[in-house]
């Protein structure tokens, strides 16, 4: 069943529910009566949280099931055929020439031994290869001789991602689907690769459907707009007219919780004048030679936010962790409100000296041991009793009913919050907080934050809070400081640097943040 | 190349002082070439008679340089107990054991590669979890059990190849390939398991990298995924064990031709220990460690072939 | 046959622990069974098959079969165990202080650690069979050091993968000594795959002292041990076919149920 070029329907869901495997009837679908139709040359963007099934349709599009799930009812249609019953023979003839789907890119997804040409020449033959290839990368901005020849660990992240989007337009298909294109990439890299997708879109007129937990990058390459919510679409409608009146409940709350450069969620407060810690010429260096940090001069007063924004390789890690004396200074003094010196080694420091400031990481997948209770993760070390640990626990909205819980039995926003409340069972004086909301969907991350915020403020504590989003530091911190590669760039309260900022690279990164929150 | 070159002059060094700890533990041990020649009917005046011809009562430090400048030139030294030169002992075993080890490499290696790529690769079918089964056997069963299973099953009671050999070190190739089957096909089954099980774990793992998903949605035939991106990519351990096995088959084989006479380097390895033969067990274990260090770097520098991270230093 | 296939061996549970159940029993009460003796050779009836006397016949010198291969498996076992256990405590102590202290004490150690794998295992241990006697004491401490390195780089591997990880990190900002941590954190998170290691070095340890037995070098005659027994009467194959296939048959289950749970872990 050969489809007819003239029809201008390039994709279709029915009615599709996908299941787990010979789960019970009345359990929760991962896809839940998807209906949608997309016509040639639009652009459909799809956005939801984790667990919203997001992936799994844009793979459905692709005729691709994980396995482990099946199709309880409905069909799928992409470019008039029904790829999941199609062999794969079929398959492999439409992949790259009709249908291409660039998955999400955590890992390698470009073959580690083969070189960007070898790549092409999978499904690339003919005389003019080599042309067809340089042509093809220049079109996504890797003009030149070099590109061809590189192997993939010879490029950064925006680079490859770049590759894989020639690889997937090299043989021109009608339909494009992009699974999280900008999630591995900085801010900056990933809006260059956006508007990149966008032109090509624009001149080639494929039709593309985009998935992104991130409102911002959806929102930049599509006309049309999905909301995903637990297996549900849950809205569907012109982009521009969802993020000015979301209907749904979860569009809303979605909308809203994206931080804005302009929207504070934790009111400023008054400092004291006793200092807290105090920084001169700090300098880090790892390895043998990166210079992580290079001559950093700080000073935090009790009860003051402090937010730094750092791209990757801007040295905010390092820092945090010098700070708190998990690894060593090179150069330079660090001192806390006393005058007691923090380059002493974590095992000749007293433990008063030592629960005064303490951090919380990223990942919530490794926060936590995995073979204990969150009552016995939260009193090892702090020798912390029954009610203390449910007095912290409560502070941080879980639960008594989360102390016999272990870590896999728990999401990762519970497990930021357990996290939080074994940091605040020590009393610090200073809190640490390194990315701790990025591996959070958007709307969990508000509500972090504002039980942050409500902590800080009973507590009179002084955080230092890390982050790539700018929005998110500006709406939460009293005092900004903007590091790039390992150099103090600018440092000024919130009001000054957002009004004003000095450096062209804190303009640039305000430029981007506006553009992907919307304002 | 600046690496490789390291390596070689690292592992120069490595051989040079194990040869030291050897010949000083080896002459640590009690007796002698002397006390192995005459045994138990050696009295001290013999025993002192046959020192002082051989030079034996002369200090370790003066007997070590003695040795290593022999060894430099080439002489492996001189047996006592079977007044015959080293090398000509040593010489014909060596080839025995090599043209059995080849044909094991030959049996064994490229039959686990490809069995082990199309497990890794078809995973369901029945005949996969038979020959996973029988791997597992053949992988744990100690050497001499397989060794006295196959004797049993192809020599006696389907006759078709001899059993427990009778000729001599310096038979002529052709008398020795007879010989050479029931041995061989012993040690290929011991080695088959490992790098068939080597190959398909590392199939496996392959597979479920992004990058081969990532080849098949551009549209990729499975025939060219197999060739250049599952194959290449799934090597590496494989060479390692390629590697270590082969060494192994050089060098570790006493049990097997124990079990079945042969005539090679291993059985002369064990005569050597019960003989108490000290000229010769150093030679046999120089040689162990010799293969063992080369075929190390040979396995890593192969290694670089099939993953161009590891090759320059750039990012 | 499909059947055969289908009835995966390896994975059915029951018949693993039966069959460890077995060894076991056989292994722990063997010397309290009302057997025959395992040297008592009687020149009348040598080689003889399966009889009312003799459940699996006589070998060689007159012996009984059964009795001797129930009592086979325990020299091999005996050192097998005392093996392990020195190679463990050596191997674990030396790999996670490795790894927990770092610095120069890691480098020295790991450097230690190579130059014993590369020692050839099987050379060295014909060596100091054959020449310090079989004595089952030297010979497992002799193992034990042997097998220690590869446990020790399994446990550096496994705690340096484990130090890394944020928890510990938090651990260690809130005032866990290192001591604490590596038994509190580490070894919880790391026995698993400690292990499998442990038990595949086991089972090495197992095969090596039959396969030395097999050669002459391990247990010495007359006493009763699955390899010694299988190298004595090779020759008799043909005469009493079971006098091979009995200890084959007994090692090779054993050492396959073991490899089989570790799988299944």
């Amino acid at each position: 069943m050969i489809t007819t070029l003239t029809q201008s329907q390039i994709l279709g869901f029915s009615n599709v529910t996908v299941r787990i495997k010979n789960e019970a009837r009345d359990s929760r679908p991962i896809l839940e009566a998807i209906g949608l139709q997309l016509e040639r040359g639009e652009t459909l963007g799809i956005v939801g949280g984790s667990g919203s099934g997001k992936s799994t349709l844009l793979r459905l599009a692709a005729g691709v099931l994980t396995p482990g799930l099946v199709l309880d009812q409905g069909e799928v249609t992409t470019v008039g055929k029904n790829l999941l019953v199609a062999t794969p023979a079929e398959r492999s003839n439409i992949y790259g020439s009709v249908v291409a789907l660039v998955a999400q890119s955590i890992g390698e997804s470009l073959t580690p031994h083969l070189t960007v040409l070898s790549h092409f020449r999978d499904t690339v033959s003919g005389e003019a290869v080599d042309e067809r290839v340089l042509e093809s990368l220049a079109e996504v901005g890797l003009g030149g001789e070099k590109y061809p020849y590189r192997y993939p660990h010879q490029l950064s992240g925006g680079e490859r991602q770049r590759v894989l989007l020639a690889l997937a337009l090299v043989r021109s298909p009608q339909l494009l689907l992009l699974d999280e294109p900008t999630s591995a990439l900085d801010v900056s890299i990933g809006s260059e690769v956006l508007t990149t997708i966008d032109r090509l879109q624009r001149s080639r007129g494929f039709a593309l459907v985009c998935v992104s937990h991130d409102l911002g990058v959806v929102s930049q390459i599509s006309k049309r707009i999905a909301v995903m919510n637990q297996g549900r679409i849950v809205e569907l409608g012109q982009t521009s007219q969802v993020l000015r009146s979301p209907s749904h409940e979860y569009t809303k709350a979605l909308v809203s919780s994206i931080p804005k450069l302009d929207q504070r969620i934790r009111e400023s407060s008054s400092q004291s004048n006793e200092t807290v810690l105090v920084c001169r010429g700090l300098g880090i260096v790892r390895g043998q030679t990166t210079r992580a940090i290079d001559s950093l001069d700080l000073e935090i007063k009790q009860g003051e936010v402090v937010g730094i924004i750092g791209e990757s390789g801007s040295g905010k890690s390092s820092l945090l962790a010098a700070i708190c004396g998990l690894i060593p200074l090179t150069s330079g003094s660090l001192k806390n409100g006393d005058g007691y010196d923090l380059s002493t080694a974590l095992h000749l420091r007293p433990s008063k000296i030592l629960s005064s400031i303490q951090m919380v990481f990223q990942n919530p997948d490794d926060s936590l041991n995995p073979a204990r209770t969150v009552e016995q993760s939260l009193s090892r070390y702090t020798h912390a009793t029954k009610t203390q640990i449910c007095e912290a626990l409560n502070s941080v909205g879980l639960g008594e009913e989360f102390l016999s819980r272990r870590p896999r039995e728990m999401s990762g926003g519970e497990k930021q919050r357990a996290a939080i409340a074994r940091a605040l069972l020590a009393n610090p004086q200073l809190l640490l907080l390194d990315e701790v909301t990025s591996a959070l969907d958007v709307t969990v991350q508000a509500a972090v934050l504002t039980t942050l915020a409500d902590l800080q403020r009973t507590r009179n504590m002084s955080i230092i809070i890390v982050s790539h989003d700018i929005a998110l530091v500006a709406s939460f911190a009293d005092k900004i400081i903007v590091l790039r590669n390992g150099k103090l760039i600018e440092q000024g309260s919130v009001s000054a640097i957002t009004k004003s900022p000095a450096d062209s690279y804190t303009q640039h990164l305000m430029m981007l943040s506006a553009q992907r929150s919307l304002t | 190349m600046k690496n490789l070159a390291r390596r070689v002059v690292f592992s120069l060094a490595t051989f040079i002082a194990l040869a030291v700890v050897s010949f000083v533990g080896v002459d640590a041990l009690p007796g002698d070439g002397c006390t192995a020649l005459l045994g138990r009917f050696g009295t001290d005046a013999k025993i002192d008679a046959c020192r002082k011809e051989n030079n034996l009562n002369d200090s370790v430090v003066v007997r070590l340089k003695d040795w290593s400048g022999d060894l430099v030139r080439g002489d492996l030294g001189y047996s006592i107990k079977r007044d015959e030169q080293v090398s000509e002992i040593i010489i014909p075993r060596l080839r025995n054991t090599a043209v059995m080890a080849a044909v094991a490499a030959l049996i064994a290696f490229p039959s686990a590669i490809v069995v082990g790529l199309l497990l890794g690769r078809y995973p369901r079918k029945l005949i996969s979890k038979a020959v996973n089964q029988f791997s597992v056997i053949a992988m744990t069963l100690p050497e001499f059990v397989i060794a006295t299973v196959l004797w049993l099953v192809l020599s006696i009671w389907i006759p078709i190849f001899p059993g427990v050999s009778v000729m001599p070190s310096n038979a002529s190739l052709l008398q020795l390939l007879p010989n050479v089957w029931l041995p061989a096909l012993t040690l290929a089954v011991v080695i088959f398991a490992h790098s068939m099980r080597t190959m398909r774990a590392s199939v496996t793992n392959v597979q479920n990298m992004p990058f081969v998903e990532s080849a098949r949605l551009r549209g990729t035939n499975e025939r060219k995924m197999i060739k250049r991106h599952i194959v290449p990519a799934a090597l590496p351990p494989v060479v390692n064990v390629v590697a270590l096995d082969g060494a192994w088959l050089l060098t570790g084989t006493f049990v097997t031709e124990a079990a079945f006479n042969f005539q090679g380097l291993g059985r002369l390895a064990i005569d050597a220990i019960s003989d108490r033969d000290t000229a010769l067990i150093l030679p046999i274990i120089l040689f162990g460690l010799a293969v063992y260090l080369v075929s190390s770097i040979l396995a890593d520098s192969l290694v670089r072939v099939f993953d161009p991270r590891l090759r320059s230093s750039n990012r | 046959m499909k059947t055969l296939v289908r009835f995966n061996f390896l994975k059915n549970r029951a018949l693993i622990f039966s069959v460890l159940g077995f060894h076991a029993f056989v292994a722990l009460l063997a010397p309290y069974l009302r057997l025959s003796s395992t040297d008592s050779q009687d020149s009348a009836a040598l080689l003889q098959g399966p009889s009312l006397n003799h459940w699996l016949g006589t070998d060689s010198l007159g012996r009984d079969v059964f009795s001797r291969l129930l009592h086979g498996g325990r020299p091999s076992l005996v050192i097998a165990f005392a093996a392990t256990a020195i190679s463990c405590l050596i191997g674990i102590v030396i790999g996670s202080i490795a790894a927990l202290a770092g610095g120069w004490i890691d480098e020295a150690l790991s450097r230690v650690i190579d130059f014993m794998l590369a020692l050839p295992t099987l050379i060295l241990l014909l060596l100091i069979s054959s020449f310090f006697g079989q004595d089952p004491l030297i010979l497992s401490v002799a193992l034990g050091l042997m097998y220690a390195s590869p446990i020790a780089r399994v446990a550096r591997s496994a705690t340096q993968t484990l130090l890394a990880r944020d928890f510990i990190r938090v651990a260690r900002l809130q005032g866990g000594s290192r001591i604490s941590i590596l038994f509190g954190e580490v070894l919880p998170n790391v026995w698993r795959v400690m292990f499998t290691e442990v038990a595949m070095q086991f089972t090495w340890i197992l095969l090596a002292f039959s396969s030395l037995s097999f050669l002459g070098l391990g247990a010495s005659p007359p006493t009763p041990e699955w390899g010694l027994m299988i190298a004595e009467s090779r020759s008799y194959m043909t005469l009493n076919p079971l006098l091979v296939i009995a200890p084959i048959m007994m090692l090779a289950s054993l050492v396959l149920a073991i490899q089989a749970m570790v799988d299944h872990e």
